[in-house]
């Protein structure tokens, strides 16, 4: 289930995170749009020079939806949990594939039952990607744990698995799937960048 | 309190400095957290709200930041393990709670997330709170201050704040800023008690158990005198005090300051930069060293001078107009080596950056 | 054939829009009100407006008013202190619950007290909507904020703070206190319209609360956000005039 960005079918990312945006998206925005992804965020000119930096939301934010192609919304933490959707406009449902990113290197996240519960207050997902690291110093073994935690996790909350995302390098070392069967997708890492 | 251990043995764990701050704050036993909201701390509260439920500890959203400071002082008068977090304007409000800390040697914890100033200048990042941390209020900085730069030192200075604090019994600060603060970094978390790490129990000031004036007698604290003479023997003691422990828990490290052509001083998450240049430099062949404060309050004066003293030229890089460099320079008085600076306030400085300056400096 | 739009308040500085505000944001409706009150009462040369650090701040730019970003909190001494320096200037501050009710709780008191012939209007949206949701003094019960995320208890942090009924009653008769809600655009102008009627008589301090939506912080859709404002907020929050000390009589 990859996503390919083309004219026909372009891919938007949205950073709709309410509570803590990611003011570093900002000196990668232009990065991301040079590869051909539509990037509707805060750029780095256009950020409200005053501003406490957060939940300002824009309409192209809201109206996502009704861009063609593919949406990616990246969707913070906070107490609210899924109801942050009800935002977008014409949110039918089942139009949303709703992901749980899960690193098993956040305490709350960390083990089986942490997941489950996370999960449950977040409220309705339709499949969790397995995203565990340890930042610079993630190695197989930690991968593996995930790949085991997360599965578990997965079968209680009855929804898929959808991949095990790992760094490029690393990733070539697992191959194209994990060792449960998981499609594994190599991550090119930008973040790095993002630091001031 | 719960008898539950938050966190167990040793685990990985990949978190923003803020929530980092919320994790060693629960792991190294803190029991009370009073805050108000002020970017970039506020994740701060918002984790440690949310984690504390299973171990019984508490937390306050105050109405404004004098008030957190004054009830952070509080918690730690009454026996508990108390802190807060602020920044910017936050941090400027709080002087006046701080200023009693110093006067009533109350071991309070104070999280400072610097962020652009003066006034409200940026919810971003600077190194522009130095002043104001270490010597900031009306009194003469009795105050322990660490500036950390990476999350593991986060984790590892916040549990070890209270045990200062509650040891030395000054106000205790962990310095960092609004990188550092929203920054997701590796790190390992722990059980500072597996880790022999001892944990001092607080104590309180007021109310211990017994009927005052039967069982014991009555405290009566002040941070007020009638006379100068009375000011003026606490001054002294608490100086004098202040002056004998500095020994104890000063903090610093070094490279290559035996006899460097440049040596390069900078303190929080500019040290990494620094860091990375003297490295990079060094491997390159060049006669390049570093000096960083951890402590940045008290000052590790001796290891300082000595650095600077072998020095030819020192340069210090700071993410502020020379609130770092005024300092060095002061404690260094006498000696000769030439001190210029390199300042980038509000703004992120990078290895790039550094390697320029110092590249620079040699060359003149 | 060209669609006729309706006209912009003179008093809106035409630059800075479109604006930076929230979709659904109640600010637009107040700041709406604002600009058509001071264009009727032709005040315009004699305004000095200021601003918290809040969701307020987003209209640094948003009038044809000399403005004064200030502190959090701090925009009621700021606009005294120039009322008192020049009394001439028709002084308005706008923040939000935190600015007014929490920190700036006793720049208020101490404003009606002293009968400041200034007018502060406070959005009401039961958060801090600008640092991303956290409690505020008029966070309704069992509500969840990021600093209360299992809801909000009223055993340790009260019930919604009432804030005109608090300033009526420490004020002298002289305060205008009134409460207006987005949802009724005609009663608050009307509300706006007083609380500038009071200054310009040089009669007293002006307070009035607007109870506002604020969609991004409630996660709301457009029907949500009004349900909420309308049928629940004034549970807890009655729209109204507390103190009125003009002559008029509160219509519909």
């Amino acid at each position: 289930m990859y996503l390919r960005a083309t004219e026909e079918v372009p891919i938007t990312l949205v950073d709709f995170d309410l509570v803590n945006p990611f003011y570093t998206l900002r000196p990668i925005k232009d990065t991301l749009e040079n590869l051909g992804l539509k990037v509707i965020a805060w750029g780095k000119n256009t950020f409200m020079g005053l501003g406490e930096a957060s939940s300002l939301l824009r309409s192209d934010m809201l109206w996502a939806l009704h861009r063609k192609g593919n949406i990616v919304f990246d969707v913070g933490y906070g107490t609210y949990g899924a109801e942050i959707f009800n935002l977008l406009e014409d949110n039918a449902e089942g139009r949303l594939n709703i992901f749980g990113v899960v690193n098993i290197c956040k305490p709350l996240t960390s083990t089986v039952t942490g997941i489950v519960k996370y999960v449950k207050e977040f409220g309705k997902i339709n499949g969790i990607i397995n995203n565990s690291h340890w930042g610079d110093k993630t190695d197989i073994t930690i991968i593996n744990e995930g790949i085991i935690i997360v599965s578990e996790a997965s079968k209680i909350l009855g929804v898929p698995v959808i991949s095990t995302t790992v760094e490029k390098k690393l990733a070539e070392k697992i191959g194209p799937a994990d060792f449960m069967g998981n499609p594994v997708w190599p991550l090119t890492l930008y973040m790095g960048n993002a630091y001031w | 309190m719960s008898n539950k251990k938050p966190v167990e043995g040793e685990k990985r764990a990949f978190l923003t400095g803020n929530e980092t701050v919320a994790w060693a704050a629960l792991a190294g036993g803190a029991d009370i957290m009073y805050g108000y909201p002020i970017t970039p701390q506020n994740q701060v509260m918002h984790t440690w709200s949310r984690i504390i439920p299973p171990y019984n500890r508490k937390f306050l959203q105050t109405e404004d930041e004098i008030s957190a400071g004054f009830a952070n002082c509080a918690g730690a008068l009454a026996g508990k393990k108390s802190f807060t977090a602020t920044a910017g304007p936050g941090n400027a409000l709080m002087q006046e709670p701080q200023s009693m800390a110093e006067a009533m040697r109350i071991p309070a914890v104070f999280i400072i997330q610097q962020r652009g100033g003066p006034s409200s200048g940026t919810v971003i990042y600077s190194q522009q709170e130095l002043t104001l941390t270490t010597y900031g209020g009306n009194g003469e900085g009795w105050r322990i201050v660490y500036s950390v730069c990476n999350h593991q030192e986060i984790y590892d200075y916040t549990i070890k704040a209270f045990n200062t604090a509650w040891t030395y019994r000054f106000p205790t600060y962990v310095m960092g800023d609004g990188y550092q603060a929203e920054l997701r970094e590796a790190l390992t978390i722990y059980d500072p008690e597996e880790r022999g790490i001892k944990m001092v129990e607080p104590q309180p000031m007021v109310g211990m158990p017994g009927k005052p004036g039967v069982d014991r007698p009555p405290v009566h604290l002040v941070n007020i005198y009638s006379l100068e003479e009375e000011l003026y023997d606490v001054c002294i003691k608490y100086q004098m005090e202040f002056d004998r422990i500095s020994g104890e828990i000063t903090e610093s490290e070094g490279k290559n300051t035996e006899n460097p052509d440049v040596l390069v001083i900078g303190h929080g998450v500019v040290f990494r930069s620094i860091h990375e240049a003297v490295k990079e430099m060094m491997k390159d062949g060049l006669n390049v060293g570093y000096f960083r404060p951890v402590t940045v309050r008290p000052m590790d004066v001796k290891a300082l001078r000595n650095a600077v003293k072998n020095a030819k030229k020192v340069l210090v890089a700071e993410s502020s107009l020379g609130q770092l460099e005024r300092q060095i320079k002061a404690y260094c008085y006498g000696l000769t080596t030439p001190i210029s600076g390199y300042f980038l306030p509000g703004m992120g400085i990078v290895a790039t950056d550094i390697e320029r300056e110092v590249k620079a400096l040699l060359k003149k | 054939m060209v669609q006729k739009r309706p006209k912009i308040p003179d008093g809106w500085f035409e630059d800075s829009k479109p604006h930076l505000f929230c979709p659904g944001c109640g600010y637009g409706i107040i700041f709406k009100a604002v600009a058509q009150v001071v264009d009727e009462l032709d005040i315009r040369d004699r305004m000095i407006y200021g601003i918290d650090i809040g969701c307020s701040l987003l209209s640094y730019n948003f009038f044809n008013f000399d403005t004064i970003q200030t502190h959090h909190g701090r925009t009621t001494p700021v606009i005294y202190g120039v009322k008192r320096a020049v009394p001439e200037k028709m002084c308005l501050g706008i923040f939000g619950d935190g600015g007014g009710y929490a920190i700036g709780s006793q720049h208020l008191v101490s404003s009606a007290l002293r009968n400041e012939k200034i007018f502060c209007i406070l959005a009401n949206n039961t958060v801090y909507g600008m640092t991303g949701g956290q409690l505020a003094p008029t966070t309704l019960p069992d509500q969840k904020t990021e600093t209360t995320p299992y809801g909000k208890k009223v055993e340790e942090y009260g019930w919604p703070m009432q804030g005109p009924e608090m300033i009526a009653a420490i004020g002298s008769k002289d305060v205008y206190a009134a409460r207006g809600i987005v949802s009724n655009f005609r009663q608050l102008k009307r509300f706006v319209t007083r609380g500038f009627q009071n200054n310009l008589d040089n009669r007293g301090f002006s307070f009035l609360e607007v109870l506002s939506c604020c969609p991004t912080n409630w996660r709301t859709n457009a029907k949500e956000t009004w349900e909420h404002l309308d049928k629940v907020m004034t549970k807890y929050f009655k729209p109204g005039e507390i103190n009125n000390p003009l002559e008029q009589k509160e219509g519909k």
